[in-house]
């Protein structure tokens, strides 16, 4: 009975330990690390970039890779401040593309838990065969230069001086500044309600704005209230537009009698600085087909921008707002270095649009 | 061997090192040990629970009768979560202020829990190993990680009660000792007002071995077991009804309002062997040198007849504190794997263990008796130095020591407890602003009383620690910025600036900035005031009245029934220990020798 009891007890820990070890993904795991397919390779390398192992991941990467440590890891953990170093890796897709006896074209759909939400970025990786395992060919980051220069500060900027600290924020003893909602479209989506359209600071001064819409029933209850969110651009300078928009999941159009909206502004200092130019904007699909708007901007002031929003208004013939999507840009807009950028469109959007305007919001360290 | 064999030959009379350790002695040492570092309120800057319990308090304090708290979460209710510690807390607070009176309830309950695994260990083993199980308690890493890291001051004060009513129970079953009875249920009574997940787990892992030694013990005293286990079921049954009543509203809490929100992931669940880090915070520091042991507590166990269902006991428990690395407790509990966290199972594991572990320091101290002894206590204190020195080693740490004083002084001046507030990279410090301002958070440590649907909906905690939840957590944090002006959010605390960007998109500006701008306010100018949220959670007044006397008259009433109900020392039974080889009589030195010269 004693020893037998022991060896029951014993043995029984060893099993459930090593079922539990099974079942949680160890073998996985050791024939991902054993990296003994091209998929097993890139899966192999995208963990150790999940878990921050940057030089672990380095290491594993095909000896022909001509990038360096330091390049490799400002690619996957981001420079600058930018959108990626406020980001981790959540999980990471991996699917074949092309393989041959000593290469392999691996497609990687990388999911980003970033400090603005969920950012997907795919990649297709070429693997070579190293022996008995696949590595990584790893493309060296190009950073590009940009010569020695002086920038000139020449925009306009206001100040509010006066203001009586003792007041409650966002009371304020001075008229806001004059903004007006130039256009608003209901329409009906998959699944939810979307308000859209163009609001105006008509005033002198800048404005921080704020856009929320009520939908109303029949009886002018409300349904439900929300706000316009990441989905605008809440500093106005004088006479600038902005598109917004506002969603309301779960709620169908045929209950919505009216909308009620409101739009409040309030006076604060801003700058026209930095200015961000847009070019080379295209409509066009993008590695997985989807519509996208692609183009590049340029930070042409001197500071460097670590985050960049670019929010897009889309028209029809008649100049109608019919959507506006927005995407954020994952690197750094460094002063006079052009950065890609892409937001998605609807596929019905992108068939029924005219024209299109981009503004870019901006979050920069230093000024906040 | 043979020079041994002279030593102990020697010995006419008990040495000191062969008598047991006087109770007196066992609570003096858990003071010593326990008592300065809970004067230093360790536990509310390094671990992360207390300050949650301090608030829970707080709010008793201020409201006894009234368990619905406005301050997290738009709206909660405290009947979730059973509120005997808490409610001792307040009480001690008129006298000596919050967070001395937690320390001074967790003091209580480390003394008693050292007692309590003393007298549960005498129920197995002779006095002696017992009151080494009692001095090994006090020195338990297990019981140290609970304490200072894990802050989970109701399971310590819960497990302390339950341990000292199962030798009631275990009384009553052989003897039916009415006095054995009252002081039981009333103990298991205040156990569970203190933590109701340790009655539920303990009715099964602690109670019913004790049933079995009472059934065990019976039969070699020629008893018939039937009567035995009848008395066993009739205090399940007065307990269970006792426990029905006492906690009531809370039962109607969860019956009403089940857990149906998204499994938020726990370290605790996860499979040690594939993160190093995780076995040593919930292996290895809460065990300690007991690891070294856990060998002869299987051998001794097993070969001893009377210790086969504690080991048994000991053995299901250990394997449901590796949460994910067997899977046991996948298949015990199901969904409810994904809600329970599984530390305190190792603290339960531990007491279960040190009866057998006392035996074992018995023998090595026969053995090598001055040595032996600086040996067990080496590893005694290393096991406590590891889960103290831990809180420093741990890649975990806790912002709960954070100054938070310009927070509750800005919540608290120029009307702005109007709105809702919510903290961002605060932590375990969240609890400590909410015990102190007046306004009230949308946000809040408590994960089981969520019912706001942009938290129960994502499988993230607390949305000050959002980053730490991936995508779940930011979708989370977003949806609640999202509906900003619905619950009159306007301002946001910041204490990493890694959600300074989300904010600045989101219509937020800074307003503020603290401590060299270590904290910052952001404000959301267009938020209108909270208004309060309607909720079917809200208890009824009668359930108020009931959660303010109930839980709390247990207690006093197991304390009057231990102080006034004595047992009389002719129905005291004695186990049948002295008959068995593996353990040592009392004070009868010469039985120790030849047992020794046998082994």
């Amino acid at each position: 009975m004693k020893r037998g009891l022991v060896a029951f007890l014993a043995l029984a820990t060893v099993v459930l330990v090593a079922v539990a070890w099974l079942q949680s993904g160890g073998l996985r795991q050791h024939a991902m690390f054993s990296a003994v397919t091209p998929e097993e390779a890139v899966q192999a390398l995208m963990s150790e970039i999940q878990a921050h192992n940057y030089q672990q991941a380095y290491a594993s990467l095909d000896r022909s890779s001509d990038t360096d440590l330091a390049s490799f890891i400002r690619d996957v953990a981001g420079s600058d401040g930018s959108l990626r170093t406020y980001s981790s890796l959540q999980a990471a897709e991996v699917s074949p593309l092309h393989a041959d006896r000593d290469q392999a074209l691996v497609r990687v759909r990388m999911n980003w838990s970033s400090a603005v939400g969920s950012l997907d970025d795919v990649r297709d990786l070429r693997v070579r065969r190293d022996g008995s395992v696949w590595r990584v060919v790893w493309p060296k980051l190009a950073l590009p230069t940009v010569p020695l220069q002086v920038v000139a500060v020449n925009y306009l900027s206001w100040d509010v001086i006066g203001r009586n600290t003792s007041q409650n924020w966002g009371a304020q003893d001075v008229d806001s500044p004059k903004v007006r909602i130039t256009s608003m479209n209901a329409i009906a989506r998959p699944g939810r309600v979307v308000i859209l359209g163009e609001v105006e600071n008509e005033d002198t001064v800048p404005a921080y704005l704020n856009v929320n819409a009520t939908l109303l029933k029949a009886d002018g209850s409300p349904i439900e209230e929300e706000g316009s969110f990441d989905l605008i651009s809440h500093v106005l300078l004088p006479k600038q537009v902005s598109p917004y928009r506002i969603d309301f999941p779960g709620v169908r159009m045929d209950a919505v009698k009216s909308v009620r909206m409101d739009a409040r502004a309030l006076l604060v200092p801003a700058s026209a600085d930095p200015v961000i130019s847009v070019s080379d904007q295209a409509l066009s699909k993008d590695g997985l087909n989807r519509n996208v708007l692609k183009g590049e901007l340029v930070n042409q002031s001197g500071r460097p921008v670590n985050i960049a929003q670019v929010l897009a208004a889309y028209y029809d013939n008649s100049g109608k707002v019919i959507w506006v999507s927005d995407g954020y840009v994952d690197q750094a807009l460094m002063p006079q270095v052009p950065v890609p950028f892409a937001v998605d469109i609807p596929d019905d959007i992108a068939a029924g649009l005219k024209n299109y305007r981009v503004i870019v919001n901006h979050y920069s360290r230093l000024s906040n | 061997m043979r020079n041994r064999q002279e030593t102990f030959a020697l010995r006419t009379e008990a040495s000191i090192w062969q008598r047991p350790i006087p109770v007196a002695a066992i609570i003096l040492l858990a003071l010593a040990i326990h008592g300065p570092l809970l004067v230093m309120q360790l536990p509310a800057t390094t671990s992360y629970d207390a300050n949650l319990h301090i608030f829970f308090a707080s709010h008793y304090a201020h409201h006894w009768f009234n368990p619905w708290n406005e301050k997290w979460f738009a709206g909660f209710s405290q009947t979730t979560y059973p509120p005997l510690a808490h409610q001792w807390i307040a009480l001690l607070s008129y006298v000596v202020g919050l967070a001395e009176a937690f320390m001074l309830v967790q003091l209580a309950a480390v003394v008693l829990l050292a007692v309590g695994a003393y007298r549960f260990a005498k129920l197995w083993v002779n006095e002696r190993a017992a009151s080494y199980a009692g001095v090994l308690a006090v020195f338990a890493g297990s019981i140290a990680f609970l304490v200072y890291s894990a802050g989970q001051l109701p399971t310590t004060l819960s497990a302390s009660l339950y341990f000292l009513a199962l030798p009631y129970f275990y009384s009553w079953c052989i003897s039916a000792s009415w006095r054995s009875l009252l002081k039981g249920v009333a103990l298991a009574l205040a156990a569970a007002s203190a933590h109701h997940v340790t009655l539920i787990f303990g009715s099964v892992l602690f109670a019913a071995p004790v049933l079995w030694l009472a059934w065990y013990d019976g039969r070699e005293n020629e008893r018939p077991g039937a009567p035995i286990l009848g008395r066993g079921l009739v205090f399940a049954a007065i307990a269970a009804v006792g426990v029905g009543v006492v906690l009531l509203p809370y039962w109607i809490a969860i019956i009403r309002h089940p857990i149906e929100q998204m499994p938020i992931p726990h370290a605790s669940r996860s499979n040690f062997l594939m993160n190093w880090v995780y076995g040593m915070n919930y292996f290895i520091v809460p065990y300690g040198a007991l690891i070294l042991a856990l060998p002869f507590i299987v051998i001794k166990g097993a070969s001893n007849p009377r210790l086969r269902v504690l080991l048994l006991a000991f053995w299901v428990t250990f394997l449901i504190a590796l949460g994910g690395t067997t899977p046991v407790p996948r298949w015990i509990f199901g969904r409810a794997f994904e809600i329970l966290t599984y530390e305190r199972f190792t603290l339960w594991a531990t007491v279960l263990a040190l009866p057998i572990v006392g035996l074992l320091v018995a023998h090595v101290i026969d053995r090598f008796p001055g040595l032996g002894a600086i040996g067990v206590s080496t590893a005694a204190i290393a096991s406590l130095a590891l889960a103290m020195g831990w809180l420093y080693w741990s890649p975990f740490r806790t912002s709960s020591s954070l100054n938070v004083d310009s927070v509750v002084a800005f919540l608290n001046r120029d009307g702005h407890d109007q709105y809702r507030y919510l903290t961002l990279g605060f932590g375990n410090a969240l609890p400590k602003v909410s015990t102190y301002a007046a306004a009230n958070s949308v946000d809040g440590e408590y994960n089981s009383a969520r019912l706001l649907p942009e938290m129960t909906r994502y499988g993230a905690a607390q949305l000050t620690n959002a980053k730490f939840f991936g995508v779940a957590g930011m979708d989370s944090l977003r949806a609640m910025l999202l509906h900003a002006n619905h619950y009159g959010l306007k301002f946001i605390f910041v204490h990493d600036p890694f959600y300074e960007p989300l904010l600045v998109f989101g219509g937020w500006r800074q307003v503020e900035s603290y401590d060299s701008g270590a904290i910052t306010v952001w404000s959301k100018d267009d938020a209108p005031p909270a208004r309060t949220i309607s909720s079917d959670a809200v208890p009824a007044p009668w359930e108020g009245w009931m959660w303010g006397l109930l839980p709390m008259g247990s207690s006093f009433l197991a304390i009057l029934f231990a102080w006034l109900l004595v047992e009389p020392r002719r129905v005291q039974v004695e186990p049948r220990r002295a008959h068995e080889g593996a353990t040592l009589p009392r004070e009868t030195p010469e039985r120790v020798y030849a047992s020794e010269v046998r082994s």
